[in-house]
C-alpha cells in the first residue's frame, strides 16, 4: 500500500514537474505584440518573418497578429489604443504616416531606437526611403519596412515586333511606340487603370508638385495643385491617347487589372509597382519576355527620384519595458542586411539599406532571371537626392483624397466631364478635406 | 392536392429551373475556381469546367490556415448568439405583446432601432465598450454622485471591476445578441395567434409563465427554426466585429481567417484565387449543413397548425 | 399600432422579461452609438485627445455636398430596386415550391443555399460573372461591343450591386416566405379549391393575405437591410465606382470613417442614415401594417 502511494506521488511528482520545466522556460520568454495588415501570401511572409525571429532566438516572442489589410490595421489600432489594448509594433501604410506622425502616441523610432540602444544606422537607408517616413527636419519617426516605388512594365516580345529592343524612356518615345505597336496590330499597347500612385510618382520625377508648402511637409494649411501645369497636360494626353485606342482601361472590375493583363500578354505596357514583379513572373504567360524600366519623363525634363510606396513600422507608447525591449530586439533584426536581403528573395519589395543592395548585386542576386531589372527600381529611387517635390507626400486624410481623385479621373475618362473640369472638381474637394484634416488637428503641428 | 393544371405545372417547373440556375451560378463559380491550380484560375476567362486540383488545394488550404480549430470557434460563437438570440428575442416580444403597459411601445422601439445602425459606424466605441463591459455602469455612477455619496457615508467608492471581454467567446457573442431581428420576428409571429387561445388560458387559471412555456412556445417552433437559422449563418459570417474584438489566434474564426487568405488589393499579391476558392467554400459548408438540417422544420405536418 | 385585446396584468413580470435584452442592447448598442453619435457634434481626432465642439457644422458641410445627395438618391433607388427584386422573385419561388409538386424537396434544398454565403465571397463571384472582359456576361459585349460595362458605366454598376444584393436576400426571404405558407392551415386551402378557386386564384386570395404579416416583416427588413448592409456587395463589386455611380450612403460613411478616419464626418452621415431609416419605418408600420389582418 505504501510502496503503491510513493510511486503514485514519484508519478506525479515526475508529471509536474515535466508540465512545470517547459511553462518555465516559455515564461522567460517576454512577449510583444506586432500588428501586421498585408494579407493573403504576403501576409504568410510577414507571419513567417515574425516566425524565424522567434526561432532565431530565445529571450523574446513576438506575437504577430494580421489585421486583414492597411485600413483595418489602422483602424483597428485606433480602436485598441482608446482602450488601452493597442500593440507594441505595428505596419502601417504610407498614407498612414500622418495620421500617426500627428497622434502623440507614437515612441518616434530615432528616441526609441536611442533609448533601446538599437544597432540601427539611420544613413544606411536610401534617402528616397527615409525621407518619407521622417519629419521636416530629417528626424526619422518609423522603421521603413515593405517598400517599393512604380516602374514601366514593357513586353519585349510586342517591341520586338515594332523593331525595338529596348523601352521608351520618354512619353514622346511612348506615344511614337504605342502608335507604331496599334499600326502592326496589337489591340492594346498600354493598360491604364485610374489609382492615384501613378501621377504622385509622375509629378515626383519631373520634380513637379502636387501640392503646396512642399507637398504638405511645411505645414498643415498646404493646397493641392494637381489641376495646374504638368497634371492637366498629361492627364489629358492619356486622355487623348485612350480614346484613340492607344490605352485601355483595366480594373477589377473590368475583369483585368492592369497586372493581370500585361502578365497574360494581352497588354503591352503597364506602370505599376515593382512589387507587381513576383506576381507577374508566376502568372505571365508562357514564354513571354519582358522586363522593367523606369518610368518615361518628357522630353526635355531632367529626371529625379521617385517615391516609396508600401508601410513602415511604428512603435506605439504606453507598453511596458519588457515589451519595448522585446521589440527594439526585433526591428534590430529585421534591419540586419541579411534579413533585409531575405524580404525581395520572398515577395516583390525592394532591399531598403544600401549595404543589403550593395551585398546583393556583389553576391549576383539580380543576375539570376527571376530577379533581373529590380535593381532599376533602386535606380529609380535613387537617382537623385530628393528634393522639395520628391520626398514624399504628407497630406492628411490622403485616402480620401486619392479617393476623389480617382473618382474624377473616372468621370473625365468616361466622358463624363472634361479633365481640365475632372481636376478641378478633385482639387476643390480635396482641399476641403484638407481644411477639415486642419481644423481638426488643430493645436497640433507637423514635426 | 391533385388538381390538372398541366400548363401551370410546367411554367412553375420553368420558373423554379430558371430560379435554380440564378442562384447556383456564383455557387459554381466558387466550386470551379477551388478546383484550379493558380495558373488556371488566372487566366481569363477562367474554365467553367472543374479542374483536377481539388483535393490538393483544399489540404493545402486547410493545412495552412489551420482552419480545424477556427471553425471550432466559429461553432462556439455561432451557437452561442443563436441560443441567446432565440431565448432573449422571445422573452422580450412577448413581454411587448402580451403585457400592456406604458413603455411597451418604447421597448420595442427602443430594440427596433438596433436595426438602424450599421456596425461599422458604431464600431470603436464598442470596442472601447467591450475591453471594459462594466465601464457604462461605472460611468453613470459616477455622473449621478453615487460613488461620491457612498464615500462620504461609508469611506468607500464604488468601483466596478473590469469586465474585459476582448479575446474571449463571450466578447465574440455578446454584442452580436443586441440586435432587433429576432424580437420582431417573434412579434409578428405572437400578433397572429388567436386571442381565444390567451382568453381560454387565462380562464383556466393559466398564468403567463405557463402559457408561454406550455402554448406559445410550440407553437413557434417554425419561426423559432427560420430564426434559428438566420442567426446562425449571420453570426458564422461575421467579419468586421471578430476581426477587431479578437487578437489572440487561439480565439480567430474561420472568417476571419478566410479574410486573410483572400488577396487584397495590395501591390505584390499573387492572386491566388484557388485557394481563397477553397477557404470560401470550406467556410461555407457548416452555415449551409445548418440550413440543410433546419430545413425538416419547414415541412408542413410536423407543425401542429390547426389551431 | 397593432396590439392584443386580451393581456396580462403583471407588469412586473413584463419588465423582467424584458431585462436581459434591454440590458445587452444598452450596453453594446446605445452606450457606443451615444459615443459614435457625440462626436458629430465635435471635430473628433482619430486617436482621441482634445477635439473640438463644432455644434452643427458637420451636418451643415454634409447637406451642403452635393456627392452626398448623390449618394442618398442611389441608396433609395437602390433600396426599392432590390427590395422589389429580391421580394417577387423569393415570394414566387416559396409559392411554387409550396405547391408540392414532384421533385419539390430538392428545389427547396437549394434555394436556401445563398443566404450561406458571406458578402465577400458573393461579391466577388458577382464581380467575376459580370466582368465586361472576364465573365460571361461578356459574350454579350461580343455581339453589342459596349453594351455592358460595369466599371465605365453607372447604370450597369448599379444594375451589378442591385443583383448581387437580391441574390442574398432572395433565399432570406423564401425561407420566410416558405414558413409563412407552410404554417397556413391545409384545410382553408382546400376549402378554397373545393370552392372551385383556380391555383392562381387561392394564391392571390387566399394565401398571399394570410402570409401578410411575413410580407410585412420582410419588406422592413428588407429595405433596412439595403440601407444599413450593403457595404459589403459595394466594395467588393464596384468600389462606389465609377464615379461614385454606386456610392450608397452606408458605403460613403464608412469611406469617410473608416478610411479616411474622419470619424465626426461619418457620425454626422450616420445619424442622418439612422434618421432616414427610422423614418421609413415609421411609415410602414402607420401606413402598411394597417392593412395587415395579425388574425
Amino acid at each position: 500500500m505504501l510502496k503503491k502511494r510513493m510511486i503514485g506521488a514519484a508519478f506525479a511528482a515526475v508529471a509536474t514537474f515535466c508540465t512545470m520545466v517547459p511553462d518555465a522556460v516559455a515564461q522567460q520568454r517576454q512577449r510583444f505584440e506586432y500588428w501586421y495588415g498585408l494579407t493573403g501570401q504576403l501576409g504568410e511572409v510577414m507571419a513567417d518573418h515574425c516566425r524565424r525571429f522567434n526561432e532565431s532566438q530565445t529571450r523574446f516572442e513576438a506575437v504577430c497578429v494580421g489585421q486583414g489589410g492597411y485600413d483595418r490595421a489602422e483602424q483597428n489600432t485606433i480602436a485598441a489604443y482608446r482602450a488601452r489594448q493597442h500593440p507594441t509594433v505595428v505596419q502601417i501604410y504610407d498614407a498612414g504616416t500622418v495620421n500617426f506622425m500627428l497622434s502623440g502616441v507614437t515612441y518616434n523610432a530615432v528616441n526609441f531606437a536611442r533609448d533601446f540602444n538599437m544597432r540601427i544606422n539611420w544613413s544606411d537607408y536610401f534617402p528616397g526611403v527615409a525621407s518619407y517616413y521622417a519629419t521636416s527636419r530629417g528626424e526619422m519617426w518609423s522603421f521603413p519596412y515593405n517598400s517599393s516605388t512604380a516602374m514601366l512594365y514593357w513586353n519585349r516580345q510586342a517591341f520586338a515586333s515594332i523593331g525595338r529592343t529596348a523601352a521608351p524612356t520618354t512619353w514622346q518615345e511612348l506615344e511614337r511606340d504605342m502608335r507604331a505597336m496599334k499600326a502592326a496590330g496589337h489591340a492594346c499597347p498600354m493598360a491604364i487603370d485610374f489609382d492615384a500612385w501613378q501621377f504622385e510618382q509622375l509629378s515626383a520625377i519631373h520634380n513637379q508638385p502636387i501640392a503646396t508648402r512642399d507637398n504638405g511637409y511645411g505645414g498643415l494649411n498646404a493646397e493641392l495643385l494637381i489641376n495646374r501645369g504638368f497634371l492637366p497636360m498629361h492627364i489629358s494626353n492619356m486622355r487623348r491617347w485612350l480614346d484613340e485606342g492607344l490605352m485601355r482601361i483595366q480594373t477589377a472590375q473590368t475583369g483585368k487589372t492592369i497586372v493581370q493583363a500585361f502578365a497574360d500578354s494581352s497588354c503591352a505596357l503597364a506602370i505599376t509597382s515593382i512589387a507587381n514583379h513576383g506576381v507577374v513572373s508566376a502568372t505571365q504567360s508562357e514564354g513571354m519576355q519582358w522586363g522593367v524600366a523606369m518610368l518615361p519623363v518628357y522630353e526635355g525634363t531632367s529626371r529625379t527620384n521617385s517615391l516609396v510606396g508600401g508601410a513602415s513600422l511604428w512603435v506605439l507608447q504606453g507598453k511596458s519595458r519588457g515589451e519595448y525591449e522585446g521589440a527594439a530586439a526585433f526591428l534590430d533584426w529585421i534591419a540586419t542586411p541579411a534579413e533585409v536581403q531575405w524580404m525581395p528573395t520572398v515577395t516583390g519589395y525592394i532591399p531598403i539599406t544600401t549595404p543589403a543592395f550593395q551585398q546583393m548585386m556583389a553576391g549576383g542576386f539580380y543576375n539570376q532571371a527571376r530577379y533581373a531589372g529590380r535593381e532599376i527600381s533602386i535606380q529609380s529611387l535613387t537617382f537623385t537626392p530628393p528634393t522639395a517635390n520628391s520626398r514624399g507626400i504628407r497630406l492628411g486624410n490622403y485616402t480620401s483624397i486619392r479617393s476623389e481623385i480617382q473618382s474624377e479621373l473616372q468621370a473625365a475618362f468616361t466622358g463624363q466631364k472634361s479633365v481640365q473640369q475632372a481636376l478641378d472638381d478633385a482639387t476643390a474637394r480635396g482641399n476641403q478635406i484638407l481644411r477639415r484634416f486642419e481644423q481638426t488637428m488643430r493645436g497640433r503641428e507637423l514635426p | 392536392m391533385v388538381e390538372r393544371t398541366p400548363l401551370l405545372n410546367l411554367l412553375t417547373h420553368a420558373i423554379l429551373v430558371v430560379g435554380l440556375l440564378m442562384l447556383m451560378l456564383p455557387l459554381w463559380i466558387v466550386f470551379v475556381a477551388s478546383t484550379h491550380d493558380f495558373r488556371t484560375v488566372n487566366t481569363v476567362p477562367m474554365p467553367l469546367w472543374p479542374g483536377a486540383h481539388m483535393v490538393e488545394n483544399y489540404v493545402t488550404t486547410w493545412n495552412q490556415s489551420q482552419f480545424g480549430p477556427k471553425m471550432l470557434n466559429s461553432l462556439i460563437m455561432a451557437v452561442g448568439v443563436t441560443t441567446g438570440k432565440i431565448v432573449l428575442a422571445a422573452l422580450s416580444a412577448y413581454s411587448i405583446v402580451y403585457f400592456r403597459y406604458r413603455l411597451r411601445m418604447v421597448f420595442f422601439w427602443l430594440i427596433f432601432i438596433t436595426l438602424m445602425l450599421p456596425l461599422e459606424v458604431r464600431i470603436v466605441p464598442t470596442y472601447a465598450v467591450a475591453a471594459n463591459a462594466l465601464r457604462p455602469f461605472q460611468e453613470i455612477i459616477n455622473v449621478l454622485g453615487l460613488s461620491a455619496l457612498t464615500d462620504l457615508l461609508f469611506g468607500v467608492r464604488i468601483v466596478l471591476p473590469e469586465a474585459q471581454l476582448l479575446n474571449s467567446y463571450a466578447g465574440l457573442i455578446l454584442p452580436l445578441i443586441a440586435t432587433a431581428t429576432g424580437t420582431f420576428l417573434y412579434r409578428q409571429f405572437f400578433l397572429t395567434v388567436p386571442e381565444e387561445l390567451l382568453e381560454a388560458a387565462k380562464m383556466d387559471g393559466t398564468g403567463p409563465l405557463r402559457f408561454f412555456w406550455d402554448i406559445l412556445l410550440p407553437l413557434s417552433k417554425a419561426n423559432m427554426a427560420a430564426l434559428a437559422t438566420i442567426m446562425f449563418v449571420y453570426s458564422w459570417n461575421q467579419y468586421l466585429w471578430p476581426l477587431l474584438v479578437v487578437t489572440d489566434p487561439a480565439y480567430g474564426t474561420a472568417v476571419m481567417q478566410l479574410q486573410r487568405i483572400v488577396p487584397g488589393p495590395l501591390f505584390g499579391e499573387p492572386p491566388r484565387w484557388h485557394i481563397a476558392m477553397a477557404g470560401t467554400l470550406m467556410v461555407m459548408l457548416p452555415p449551409l449543413l445548418v440550413v440543410v438540417f433546419m430545413q425538416r422544420w419547414f415541412v408542413r405536418g410536423l407543425i401542429n397548425q390547426d389551431k | 399600432m397593432s396590439g392584443k385585446r386580451v393581456t396580462f396584468d403583471r407588469h412586473w413580470l413584463a419588465l423582467l422579461l424584458i431585462l436581459p435584452q434591454m440590458l445587452l442592447v444598452f450596453v453594446f448598442f446605445y452606450w457606443p452609438t451615444g459615443e459614435a453619435l457625440f462626436w458629430a457634434f465635435t471635430l473628433e481626432p482619430p486617436f482621441g485627445g482634445d477635439m473640438q465642439w463644432v455644434g452643427w457644422q458637420n451636418f451643415i458641410t454634409v447637406m451642403e455636398d452635393p456627392l452626398y445627395w448623390n449618394s442618398v438618391r442611389r441608396s433609395v433607388v437602390f433600396a426599392l430596386s432590390s427590395t422589389a427584386i429580391a421580394m417577387g422573385i423569393g415570394m414566387l419561388l416559396a409559392l411554387f415550391v409550396d405547391r408540392e409538386l414532384p421533385g419539390y424537396r430538392g428545389f427547396r434544398f437549394v434555394f436556401f443555399w445563398p443566404y450561406a454565403v458571406a458578402a465577400p465571397a458573393v461579391g466577388l463571384a458577382f464581380r467575376f460573372i459580370f466582368a465586361p472582359d472576364a465573365g460571361f456576361v461578356s459574350a454579350i459585349n461580343q455581339w453589342f461591343p459596349g453594351l455592358w460595362n460595369p466599371a465605365l458605366d453607372g447604370v450597369d454598376a448599379m444594375i451589378l450591386i442591385t443583383l448581387a444584393n437580391a441574390w442574398s436576400m432572395v433565399a432570406y426571404n423564401f425561407i420566410f416566405f416558405l414558413a409563412g405558407l407552410q404554417s397556413i392551415p391545409r384545410s382553408l386551402v382546400e376549402a378554397g379549391a373545393m370552392d372551385g378557386s383556380g391555383v392562381l386564384r387561392r394564391m392571390r386570395d387566399i394565401q398571399l393575405p394570410l402570409i401578410a404579416p411575413t410580407v410585412f416583416f420582410l419588406i422592413v427588413i428588407n429595405v433596412t437591410d439595403s440601407f444599413v448592409n450593403s457595404f459589403g456587395i459595394v466594395d467588393i463589386t464596384t468600389g462606389g465606382g465609377p464615379a461614385r455611380a454606386t456610392d450608397l450612403m452606408v458605403f460613403k460613411i464608412y469611406s469617410d470613417g473608416f478610411k479616411g478616419k474622419d470619424y465626426s464626418l461619418a457620425a454626422a452621415q450616420s445619424i442622418i442614415l439612422m434618421g432616414l431609416v427610422v423614418l421609413l419605418t415609421f411609415f410602414q408600420f402607420k401606413y402598411v401594417e394597417r392593412r395587415v389582418h395579425y388574425t
